[in-house]
């Protein structure tokens, strides 16, 4: 009998080092099998320069959408069937409206945390595609998107268009004046492409402007279909990073064939689980103190009203100035129409663009002959003419930006409309052309200050016995892996069996 | 035991309801084509001597508007002696001692003639401030604080009709009485596609703009609706007073205190302003945490 100590110690102590979640783990794992994969996946290294999490915004704020989506859809409904408002909001009281409107009304009203759930789903759209962008320009600039991470390149690249669109069509829905202006352009848009314009628009919303079949299907297309394939593509995504390993900047030990970097479990996890609270926490802030898109102010849409400065949402920005500074050039003969001043800048200037997006890893390398794999960045200080170009693209997209708010600017300067318009055509030229040689001219004067994109060293001041006093810059940092920066040894938990080898014919592999 | 009687009676009914339903539709069609729709523009009660509401005396003169919704009054007679003087000193350096558009020295049409524009249009422009205007080769008088007193414009106008007494006469809205969601829609079909939906205005094109809403005393937005001050249409016939009083209402109320349940309105800027904090506080502030959190030795 003494042997048997029924003491809660000794409980504890049956139980094993990690207690009852351990065996509760190793149940699971005698069915499931997961504990190798999961320990790859904890022990997964992760680079932990900053400009690395600027994905993770894109991927929370994403996550966000998804939360706040799924209560939006609780409320909102996708239907254009007139009703009358009777609610809580007055100068709306009364007023004929589809039920897409109202009830987008009434959920910001009506419905408890209705408002700031919708001023969060934006803001954190908003925020998305920000975080897509820069996201993109770091990718970009350091040039991770060289072999052999081209296919990610473009999976996060379709991932921004159709972020993009994603963003129009949820912010069509509540069929608002300024949301329904703007399907109203999106429709002459494709009504500009030569040929099957006519039929495309008419096949898109099931017959002529408005119609009351559009909010249903960008209803299911923002809803259903295009976050399906951003799920998707994100998923691809990451499986491509994981499988391909993050790249990271040159220093430190760190060299093509290995990687340096926090382990996702436990420093990662908790860095990264901490973003996740923080995007969360940004966004839930600008979702409670400021108003985004407060359409009870705009009114139902109606094709006989017209709001005078109707905006997009930022990401669109670029197509509206490439829209707004176009000449108006037309084609008219035989009967047939051509509408350059809409087809070139709002289908052919945004095709040219993705598509340089798209091919820009293989022009590279076609250009650099540089066939090499590669996992050290660049800085983008020593690759000018790259650096340069992105600067160029950027400038341009920015400066097409800008001439979206061209009436803004008048306002706010005082300034004539179509000053600023012109100005705007020609500094939309001019600006990326200047860009190029500055932006080449600085990055070659990085290159040429001293121990730039090193750690700085101090200098050593010596006087000598004649009072004459020398400066000598103190020798680098060794450039070899910290002691803590070793691999962080294998659980002991494990077992590993070893490896047998079958007979001729008959194959044997490890369950 | 059906009779062929009955059988024919059915039939007959059938061809007659076929035959007869869409004239039935085209009736009830015509009714409903007839019946006056909310946002339906009127002539009625314009506020003019065309107007058909209005009751005049013998003479012809305006003696009620028949309606309770704006009251149009012309400028106290016993104000025209003030207003000469007043109108000598502020106005007759361009407009001319008889507001005839010629001043002393000038020719005729270099500026406008104000004789017969009606007390409303002069009590508007000497009451915005926009007259006597600080610059008068500009393209637009601006809005700014005002010369005159209220008292002292209407004295301006007094005199001013009493050389030619014309139309309009100065509105007073009576808010009380006014629908601010009829308001809201009128707004939107006949004001916003200038002065933008959130009536903060905005630059039009060579270099005129349509003023901001947000500061602008009633009386004064229905003089500018009856009016057309600048570039802005007179509406005359196509709004009735009570669609202006509704318009009004919606002016001094919702778009001059906006409802800004989610937080801070932004300015009324609309998505530029929403753009620029999505990406300075949302991007910026993350991507400065990332920086926080993330290695930053390189």
């Amino acid at each position: 009998m003494s042997d048997v100590i029924d003491t809660k110690r000794a409980k504890k102590q049956a139980l094993g080092p990690y207690g009852r979640v351990g065996q509760t783990l190793d149940e699971l794992d005698d069915r499931l099998g997961l504990a190798r994969g999961g320990r790859t996946f904890m022990d997964k290294i992760f680079p932990d320069h900053w400009s690395f999490m600027l994905g993770e915004i894109a991927l929370y704020s994403f996550l966000i959408l998804m939360v706040t989506g799924v209560f939006l859809t609780l409320y909102f409904i996708p239907s254009s069937a007139i009703v009358t408002y009777h609610g809580s909001y007055a100068p709306l009281d009364g007023q004929k409206m589809t039920q897409a409107f109202a009830s987008t009304v009434n959920l910001s009203f009506a419905v408890r945390g209705g408002l700031l759930m919708r001023q969060m789903h934006h803001w954190a759209c908003d925020i998305f595609v920000g975080a897509i962008v820069i996201h993109m320009a770091r990718v970009f600039f350091t040039g991770a998107f060289r072999k052999p991470r081209e296919l990610n390149w473009i999976v996060g690249s379709t991932l921004l268009i159709l972020a993009i669109v994603n963003g129009f069509l949820g912010y069509s829905l509540p069929d608002d004046l300024v949301s329904g202006t703007g399907i109203r352009i999106a429709y002459s848009i494709i009504l500009s492409v030569p040929l099957v314009g006519t039929y495309l628009a008419f096949f898109i919303f099931g017959g002529n402007f408005p119609g009351t079949a559009i909010i249903p299907r960008f209803f299911i297309l923002h809803c259903l279909i295009v976050p399906l394939i951003i799920i998707g593509l994100v998923s691809v995504h990451l499986f491509l990073l994981v499988r391909q390993k993050h790249t990271q900047f040159p220093g430190n030990g760190r060299t093509e064939k290995n990687v340096v970097g926090s382990p996702m479990f436990p420093v990662f996890m908790a860095k990264t689980t901490g973003f996740l609270f923080i995007v969360g926490g940004i966004t839930a802030l600008l979702g409670a103190f400021a108003q985004v898109n407060p359409i009870w102010q705009f009114g139902p849409y109606d094709a006989a009203r017209i709001s005078y400065a109707v905006q997009p949402d930022w990401y669109m920005g670029f197509l509206d100035g490439a829209l707004r500074i176009w000449p108006s050039w037309s084609f008219h003969s035989w009967g047939y129409t051509i509408p350059f001043e809409v087809l070139i800048p709002a289908v052919v200037l945004p095709g040219l663009i993705f598509n340089l997006v798209f091919v820009w890893p293989m022009l590279e390398r076609k250009f650099t002959k540089d066939n090499e794999i590669h996992h050290l960045l660049d800085r983008p200080s020593n690759r000018p003419k790259r650096t340069a170009a992105g600067v160029t693209m950027l400038s341009f997209l920015g400066m097409l930006f800008i001439a979206s708010s061209t009436d803004v600017l008048a306002k706010f300067f005082n300034l004539s409309l179509n000053t600023v318009l012109v100005s705007m055509r020609y500094l939309t030229v001019i600006v990326p052309i200047l860009a190029y040689p500055i932006t080449y001219r600085i990055c070659h004067e990085i290159q040429a200050l001293h121990g730039g994109g090193r750690r700085k060293t101090p200098n050593v001041v010596t006087r000598s016995s004649e009072g004459e006093y020398s400066a000598t810059p103190s020798p680098r940092y060794v450039d070899d892996v910290p002691s803590h920066l070793e691999a962080t040894p294998v659980p002991t938990y494990i077992h590993e069996d070893p490896e047998e080898s079958g007979d001729g014919g008959v194959r044997v592999v490890d369950r | 035991m059906t009779s062929p009687f009955f059988k024919r009676c059915a039939a007959l009914s059938i061809v007659s309801l076929v035959a007869l339903g869409p004239v039935l539709l085209f009736v009830g069609g015509a009714q409903a084509s007839y019946k006056r729709t909310l946002y339906q523009t009127t002539r009625k009660n314009a506020g003019t001597p065309n107007s058909t509401m209005v009751k005049k005396n013998s003479d012809g003169v305006i003696i009620a508007y028949g309606n309770s919704s704006i009251t149009y009054r012309a400028p106290s007679t016993a104000l025209v002696t003030l207003g000469d003087a007043l109108f000598q000193q502020n106005c007759a350096s361009c407009h001319g001692a008889e507001a005839n558009g010629v001043p002393a020295n000038g020719t005729a049409g270099a500026f406008p003639d104000l004789v017969g524009l009606g007390p409303a249009t002069i009590n508007f422009w000497v009451d915005s401030g926009r007259m006597p205007a600080a610059n008068p080769r500009s393209i637009e008088a601006n809005r700014r604080v005002p010369r005159l007193t209220h008292d002292q414009a209407l004295a301006v106008s007094a005199w001013v009709n009493s050389l030619s007494p014309s139309f309009p006469l100065i509105p007073y809205p009576h808010l009380k009485n006014a629908n601010v969601a009829d308001g809201a829609a009128l707004f939107a079909l006949n004001c916003a596609s200038c002065h933008t939906i959130e009536g903060d205005g905005d630059a039009l094109a060579m270099s005129t703009f349509s003023p901001s809403l947000r500061k602008i005393p009633s009386i004064e937005v229905a003089e500018a609706i009856r009016t057309g001050p600048g570039n802005m249409p007179r509406f005359t016939g196509n709004l009735s007073d009570a669609q202006v009083n509704d318009i009004v209402k919606f002016v001094t109320t919702e778009i001059q205190h906006p409802n800004n349940p989610g937080g801070f309105g932004l300015g009324g800027l609309g998505p530029v302003a929403e753009g620029f904090v999505g990406l300075a506080f949302g991007v910026g502030v993350l991507a400065l945490v990332g920086f926080w959190v993330g290695e930053r030795d390189d």
